[in-house]
């Protein structure tokens, strides 16, 4: 009968927690949450991945930060965020409030900083639905990448905070490493409930007229449609060697693009730069997601993820 | 704080390479604080450009707001190519105001592209009937869309000498200074600029506040990337220019 309606059912699943849909919001890409709940209706999110905290309070790096590219932009922040302590006291009383799921992202120079980061929110009661463990920052100088590019060190660090927690534990994935593949299965060799992939690609811009780097560090991460190929691919080459779920991040701004990182084998993914253009965006992706696999069809979200059909 | 698409009214140019859109946007009423807030404009519905591009607000009356702006690349030069029945994605009104001191005699200095705060303070001033100066520079003469009039202390400079002035908005400030000893500046425009005026102001021991902008990506202290150096003002070595600023005292802005 034309025109009837299925109801799709959007859920999808990381390790054993259910997400009422697919669509999260990027670390560092939407605050902590609420500093948007004017602009769009939070608790339609399927999550909302918090910018990386410290156990210290970051300033970041010195300006300019940020440069926009051809279809993306480049950005050296530096991880300022407002560290652990305030995290605990100001922000998470107000996402608990959000009526959004939460997860919280972790960043560190040392093992020993990620692992107390996450032990003081272990050890108070919270409705947090899991942790991202951001080992792909590019932009500062100690740790942070250290951990994403080394299987071992990255095998060593899951395997800790493993022990500490039952709650989601997500492994975020660097691109800028010669296998990702070696990386993710570290992440699950030792515990892992999932990874996501990717951060920021390296990237580099130069003012021809001044002759400076468009970013005082120079070096920054790359980020939005740009980088969306380099998201799918890795997704891809993750799904065909670990069982865990992956999370696609890297350039989406529609539906389709849900859609597509989900062929290549992601069960739920990210929105980041397109965040900044439009913060409502992720809740009319989701809209638009569920009237496209109405239109196709498609009963169930998860029904799609890894059908890429290639050609060998 | 609001996302809208706003009805273009009028589009059209001021002056060579400086032009003037006229918005319906009503629904900002509420939020509309003064001199200083800006709106994120999308420009183009194409991710070639990802980023919205933050803009001063130059008047807002009857819920039409306005915005000058100069030509300076492909972005502004699409936004000169719009019509008045188009539709404008803005999000808005973001930011802080200039803080007017009822004992000091108001200085408004504008410069390029940082004139459109400016602009709407000496309106406001002028509807209100409070005295004030406005010095407002550019280049040439061809950049200037209103005529000097000395006997209401509206001067023009040019750097080429083309019209008003010839020199930096500097030169006419003693002059200024000399009839009202008891002065504060309110500042927008291009780095060097305001650079010139914070040295100036710092050392006549004038009160200061100016305008300054940067890079944005979100417009709502989500992103951090719009941080300026303040030295350690407010307390921290970084301020935002969407959510501290764009206004800041002159004191408190490290220009390195
Ligand atoms: C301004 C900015 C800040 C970011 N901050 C963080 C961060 O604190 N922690 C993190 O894990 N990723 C951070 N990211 C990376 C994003 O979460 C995301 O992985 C990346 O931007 C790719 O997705 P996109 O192309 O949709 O933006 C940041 C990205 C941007 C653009
Ligand atoms: S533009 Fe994002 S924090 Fe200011």
């Amino acid at each position: 009968m034309p025109g009837s309606l299925i109801l799709v059912d959007l859920s999808t699943n990381l390790g054993r927690r259910q997400f009422a849909n697919p669509v999260f919001v990027a670390s560092g890409t939407f605050g902590y949450g609420f500093e948007v709940e004017r602009l769009a209706d939070i608790s339609k999110l399927g999550a909302i991945v918090t910018k990386s905290v410290t156990l210290e309070p970051r300033t970041g790096n010195p300006p300019p930060r940020i440069v926009e590219t051809t279809g993306g932009m480049i950005n050296s922040i530096g991880l300022a965020n407002v560290g652990v302590e305030r995290y605990i006291s100001d922000y998470l009383p107000q996402l608990q409030g959000g009526g959004a799921d939460f997860i919280m992202n972790i960043a560190g120079s040392t093992s020993d900083e990620y692992l107390k980061v996450l032990e003081k929110v272990e050890a108070i009661s919270t409705d947090i639905a899991g942790y991202e463990i951001n080992i792909s920052c590019p932009n500062v100088s100690e740790g942070g990448m250290e951990f994403g590019v080394s299987a071992d060190q990255t095998a060593r660090l899951t395997r800790r905070l493993r022990k500490r927690t039952e709650r989601l534990l997500i492994m975020k994935l660097s691109p800028n490493v010669t296998d990702i593949t070696a990386i993710g299965l570290a992440a699950q060799d030792n515990g892992a409930d999932a990874v996501s992939a990717i951060n920021t690609l390296v990237g580099m811009s130069i003012d021809i007229n001044s002759q400076r780097p468009d970013i005082y560090r120079t070096l920054g991460g790359l980020s939005g449609p740009a980088i969306k190929p380099v998201g799918i691919a890795s997704v891809y080459k993750l799904a065909r060697k670990l069982s865990i779920p992956i999370i696609g991040i890297g350039g989406i701004t529609s539906a389709e693009d849900v859609i597509e990182y989900t062929l290549a084998g992601a069960s739920a993914v990210q929105i980041g730069t397109a965040n900044f253009r439009d913060p409502a965006c992720g809740i009319n992706i989701i809209n638009d997601l569920r009237s496209r696999l109405e239109d196709s069809n498609i009963d169930r979200y998860q029904s799609l993820i890894g059908q890429v059909k290639t050609y060998q | 704080m609001k996302q809208i698409d706003a009805l273009i009214v009028a589009n059209r140019q001021l002056a060579h390479q400086i032009w003037q859109m006229e918005l319906a946007a009503p629904d900002l009423a509420d939020d509309i604080t003064g001199p200083g807030q800006f709106i994120e404009i999308l420009i183009s519905a194409s991710w070639e450009k990802p980023l919205r591009r933050p803009m001063s607000i130059a008047g807002y009356t009857d819920g039409k707001l306005t915005i000058i702006y100069k030509i300076f690349g492909p972005s502004s030069h699409q936004l000169s190519q719009r019509a008045a029945g188009d539709y404008l994605s803005i999000m808005g009104p973001l930011g802080n105001t200039f803080t007017i001191n009822n004992q000091l005699f108001p200085i408004l200095i504008g410069g390029g592209v940082g004139l459109a705060p400016v602009w709407w303070l000496h309106r406001k001033l002028e509807a209100a009937g409070t005295a004030h100066a406005l010095i407002l520079g550019a280049r040439s003469g061809e950049e200037h869309f209103i005529e000097s009039q000395p006997d209401k202390n509206i001067l023009l400079t040019t750097d080429d000498g083309s019209a008003g002035i010839a020199g930096t908005v500097l030169v006419p400030l003693p002059a200024i200074l000399a009839n009202n000893p008891n002065s504060m500046v309110f500042s927008c425009g291009p780095e060097p600029m305001l650079r010139a005026i914070q040295e100036f102001t710092a050392d006549k021991q004038l009160p200061a506040q100016l305008s300054v902008e940067s890079y944005m990506a979100c417009g709502l202290g989500i992103c951090q990337g719009c941080a300026i150096k303040t030295d350690g003002a407010r307390n921290k070595p970084f301020s935002l220019v969407c959510t501290d600023g764009p206004v800041f005292d002159a004191g408190e802005l490290d220009f390195g």
